[in-house]
């Protein structure tokens, strides 16, 4: 039916050689120009009348519209031909610990070309979490996160992990959520896919337009790296045994009121060579009592950290403490409180005095009850609690004496924190060090738009997350924006581990 | 117990890699200019122990970084980055003859690195090192699929990397002593080509009826590649070692069913009796045992059975009517085939043909027979069970393991790119290398 190549005029187009859309239209050209037109992502309508032989005759509409839209098929064509093999994309090292950085590089495709990169797991409860960019391809189609620029999505520049800092629970996922590894014996799995063109999620072509993809593993435990459960005179935790003869510098890792027994950043520091304990102390139903109070005291806190102290793997005078949000005031009261001797001490996000108190037996504990203590939520539900603990609300006696102290302190502040008043427990806290004569004890990195929760780098940021459900829908607002977020947890993360590295081994 | 020891830290990046991907191991917080041994253990999955060690003085910093610091001794010596792999050797007390080759690629090989204090070449397991970590070596990278093929008649392995496809293909053959070989089809497609690796020689076809396959075998299993909704059928390729070459250039010239995209022919030659196919390439080995020999310490020395290279073209390929791209890879020490030397005549014939373009001719001195994705660890002489005997013996594969193991990783970075350039041709990018390689 077409004698001559749409191309060039002049060759002889061939069955193998023709270009097949949709099954209907046939654009022939000749062996030497079918590359060609496999690259162009425009073809004037003039040219694809050519080729169809159109121009002379009046076409139906039917026909008509298909040429109108060959202008945007025929940039498709490529990828849906039976001839050519898809582009690259690659990831290195494809197996890494969530702190390691991964090289994400795309190959082999058309010069210029726009992509979109789609990243996707399942957290360990299935919930989806997924994010997306957009990449243009070099002259000589290639892209590497490492060195080029987001030039929309979910993040914008230069952002080597961006696409996993960046990601969101997709679209119907329950809300409220905050991406917490369980188990941390398994890795993340992360499928990554390259979509052709710049498009938004969900996929408007859905997986149809994946032309490329690769699957990552985040590991949040090192091969080798022991974890044992601890459940023995009352203490309640998991600890984790870095790989070789030891013995090893070691860590208490404490969480917050969100209570339970979160162990992912022990396991982390483990596989960095800290022994680490990650202690539970609140709302975990292995503990005494309700679970909605402390009902632990100082000599629980103490038993801990002599459980690590005595440990045969650890060095003994080589034992830290490291704690976020209630974990940090505890991580300030330990020391003073209960005789122990840590090397060193890493606080983030936390208050130098509590409301609530540790149960002891000579004061009444207190519950840890939603309407009582969560004051500052506004109509929607959105709790705020950072004015709650700024120096000036918190019991003055309940205050921990952080002069006493006699290590190096290293305190990290989101200034975004909204959940507590960080930056003033901070200058509290260096004041009364300078008024004791040690300031060279203390170090604090202070990040602006970076909230509450501070964590190992490279994952997402929760503003909020749902807090309760019963009595009343409450959702904690902790604060942060991700792009400053995730700088900030990368930043903090190499900075605390250097001055573990600091106090702990050297 | 010296509390500064705890303080020296070993590492190894990445912990969890690919067989084929370097890893940088770092010592620090040791003593300034300390004597330290770095020694790699690992249990095969047959239950034989292997192991490497080197010898370092750690810098005015207490550290060493393998990557650039110069080995003393040990298994290997010099700046080696990956010599705690390729040196491994069988512990003291093995039996002889040992190969290392991973049977379940879907785990790891899991390598135990320690460091000691002072230069040890024995006795490690009655001293307590200063640090150790485990470091996992992976075949196939996540998200590969392995897919076991028993469809057409075939007995085979179809590896299929991550993503949506379609792929370029691979047809992954191995040598006489049979077997279904995967590892390195798993590696090629965590690569990004679809590879399957064949048995030939001990599949159910031949297992039940005692006959060896023809030619439609391996037609058939190209066949399945070409209509596999992943592969795209006009982009296969092929690879082979020793006796797989033998096939795969027959098979290229002769076929009319297999158009290759292009073939890598590893430590293999082209003469065989062009009359006939596998069995009558069996029986001709056969019939020139007698030009086998024997080393001192009766290893056997195969690689005169094809010597002298026929000029009669009823005996060899003609490759010089061969039209795809053609990779060779010989180790000139090789002692169980003449690959050199045919090597040497497929090219003379390519020159006079006028297709020599077609011709990469990665040539090695020093390299054996087991030419092998690299940092395995190099056999010079394993125990062999010979298919037609059906004996076991020791034989000779050649090459001193330090140039061996540089030419592995030489010869395997330029087949990457040699299959990615032809498997991805008529991309106008036209970069076709990939650093991380």
């Amino acid at each position: 039916m077409f004698k001559l190549c749409a191309r060039c005029l002049v060759g002889d187009p061939s069955v193998e050689s023709n270009i097949l859309l949709k099954g209907t239209l046939v654009i022939p050209v000749c062996r030497a120009h079918r590359e060609d037109i496999m690259f162009r992502t425009h073809v004037s309508v003039k040219a694809i009348g050519r080729l169809s032989g159109f121009i002379k005759m009046k076409p139906d509409f039917t026909t008509w519209r298909k040429l109108a839209s060959l202008q945007r098929l025929t940039g498709k064509v490529r990828w849906k031909s039976n001839t050519r093999p898809a582009p690259v994309l690659t990831a290195a090292p494809v197996r890494a610990l969530v702190d390691e950085q991964v090289g994400i590089r795309g190959h082999f495709l058309p010069p210029r070309c726009p992509v979109t990169l789609h990243a996707r797991m399942h957290s360990d409860e299935g919930d989806l979490w997924e994010s997306f960019a957009h990449y243009n391809a070099d002259e000589r189609g290639t892209f590497s996160l490492t060195c080029d620029p987001s030039v929309g999505g979910s993040y914008l520049g230069c952002e080597p992990m961006g696409l996993f800092w960046s990601m969101q629970p997709a679209t119907g996922e329950r809300e409220g959520l905050r991406l917490r590894k369980k188990n941390v014996e398994s890795p993340y799995v992360v499928h990554i896919s390259l979509l052709e063109g710049h498009v938004s999620l969900p996929a408007s072509e859905g997986q149809r337009s994946e032309l490329a993809a690769v699957t990552a593993e985040r590991w949040y435990i090192a091969p080798g790296v022991k974890r044992i459960e601890i459940n023995q005179n009352g203490l309640v935790g998991t600890l984790f045994i870095p790989p070789g003869p030891g013995p090893f510098p070691a860590m208490l890792d404490l969480w917050g009121m969100v209570g339970g027994l979160q162990e992912y950043r022990s396991s982390l520091l483990a596989s960095r060579g800290y022994a680490s304990f990650s202690l539970a102390y609140f709302g975990h139903r292995d503990l005494p009592g309700p679970l909605n109070r402390i009902n632990v005291g100082d000599s629980y806190f103490k038993a801990a950290f002599l459980l690590l102290q005595d440990h045969p793997q650890v060095v003994s005078d080589r034992v830290g403490i490291l704690g976020l949000s209630f974990g940090c005031y505890l991580t300030l009261r330990i020391p003073t409180k209960t005789g122990v001797k840590p090397s060193c001490l890493v606080g983030i996000n936390g208050a130098v005095g509590s409301t609530m108190s540790l149960f002891s037996l000579d004061s009444r504990t207190k519950e840890f009850d939603s309407s009582q203590e969560l004051r500052n939520f506004d109509d929607e539900g959105c709790v705020i609690l950072k004015d709650a603990f700024l120096p000036a609300n918190i019991p003055p006696d309940s205050f921990v004496k952080v002069e006493k102290l006699d290590c190096p302190l290293m305190y990290v502040v989101g200034e975004d924190d909204l959940c507590c008043a960080s930056i003033e427990n901070a200058d509290l806290i260096e004041e009364r060090l300078r008024s004791a004569g040690k300031s060279h004890l203390f170090t604090r990195l202070s990040y602006p738009g970076a909230g509450h929760l501070i964590e190992p780098p490279y994952s997402p940021c929760a503003r909020a997350s749902m807090w309760s459900v019963k009595p009343k829908k409450l959702t904690m607002m902790w604060g942060g924006h991700p792009a400053p977020h995730a700088a900030a947890q990368e930043d903090a993360w190499k900075k605390i581990l250097d001055f573990l590295e600091k106090n702990l081994r050297t | 117990m010296d509390e500064k020891h705890s303080c020296v830290t070993l590492s190894v990046q990445p912990s969890r890699g690919l067989v084929d991907e370097k890893f940088v191991i770092l010592v620090q917080n040791s003593f300034p200019s300390s004597l330290l041994t770095i020694y790699a253990h690992h249990q095969c999955e047959d239950g034989n122990s292997w192991h490497a060690f080197a010898h370092y003085t750690s810098d005015a910093a207490g550290a060493v970084n393998v990557s650039e610091d110069c080995s003393m001794g040990g298994t290997y010596s010099g700046v080696e980055a990956m010599g705690l792999l390729w040196s491994l050797k069988p512990v003291p007390g093995s039996k002889p003859g040992l190969r290392m080759r991973k049977k379940n690629v879907q785990a790891p090989m899991v390598v135990t690195i320690s460091v000691y204090s002072s230069h040890l070449t024995e006795g490690f397991g009655d001293q307590v090192p200063l640090a150790g970590v485990e470091v996992e070596r992976w075949y196939m990278a996540p998200g590969v699929r392995r897919i076991p093929v028993t469809e057409d008649g075939l007995t085979a392995t179809l590896f299929l990397p991550s993503g949506p496809g379609p792929f370029p293909g691979l047809l992954d053959l191995w040598g006489g002593g049979g077997q279904l070989v995967e590892y390195r089809a798993a590696l090629l497609a965590s690569h990004g080509i679809a590879s399957m690796a064949l048995d030939y020689l001990t599949c159910k076809y031949t297992m039940e009826t005692g006959k060896i396959v023809e030619q439609d075998y391996f037609e058939m299993a190209y066949k399945f590649l070409q209509k596999h909704p992943k592969v795209l059928g006009s982009r296969i390729a092929m690879l082979g070692l020793s006796l797989g070459t033998s096939v795969i250039l027959k098979m290229a010239v002769h076929s009319q069913i297999m158009k290759l995209r292009c073939a890598v022919c590893v430590s293999g030659s082209h003469v065989q009796p062009m009359d006939g196919f596998l069995k009558e390439m069996l029986d001709y080995f056969s019939k020139n045992c007698g030009n086998t020999r024997f080393t001192k310490d009766n290893e056997v020395v195969w690689r005169d059975l094809l010597l002298p290279i026929p000029i009669d073209l009823s005996l060899k390929v003609d490759v010089g009517k061969l039209q795809c791209p053609l990779m060779l890879i010989v180790g000139e020490d090789d002692q169980n085939w003449c690959a050199y030397e045919s090597a040497m005549d497929m090219k003379g014939m390519m020159e006079r043909a006028g297709n020599s373009h077609l011709l990469t001719l990665l040539s090695y001195p020093n390299a054996g027979h087991l030419m092998e994705p690299p940092y395995m660890p190099h056999a010079r002489v394993s125990l062999f069970r010979d298919m037609q005997s059906r004996q076991k013996m020791m034989v000779l594969w050649g090459g001193q393991t330090l140039e061996h193991s540089r030419a592995q990783e030489d010869a395997w970075r330029k087949l990457l790119v040699f299959l990615r350039k032809n498997l991805y041709s008529g991309v106008k990018s036209g970069s076709s290398s990939l650093s991380n390689l």
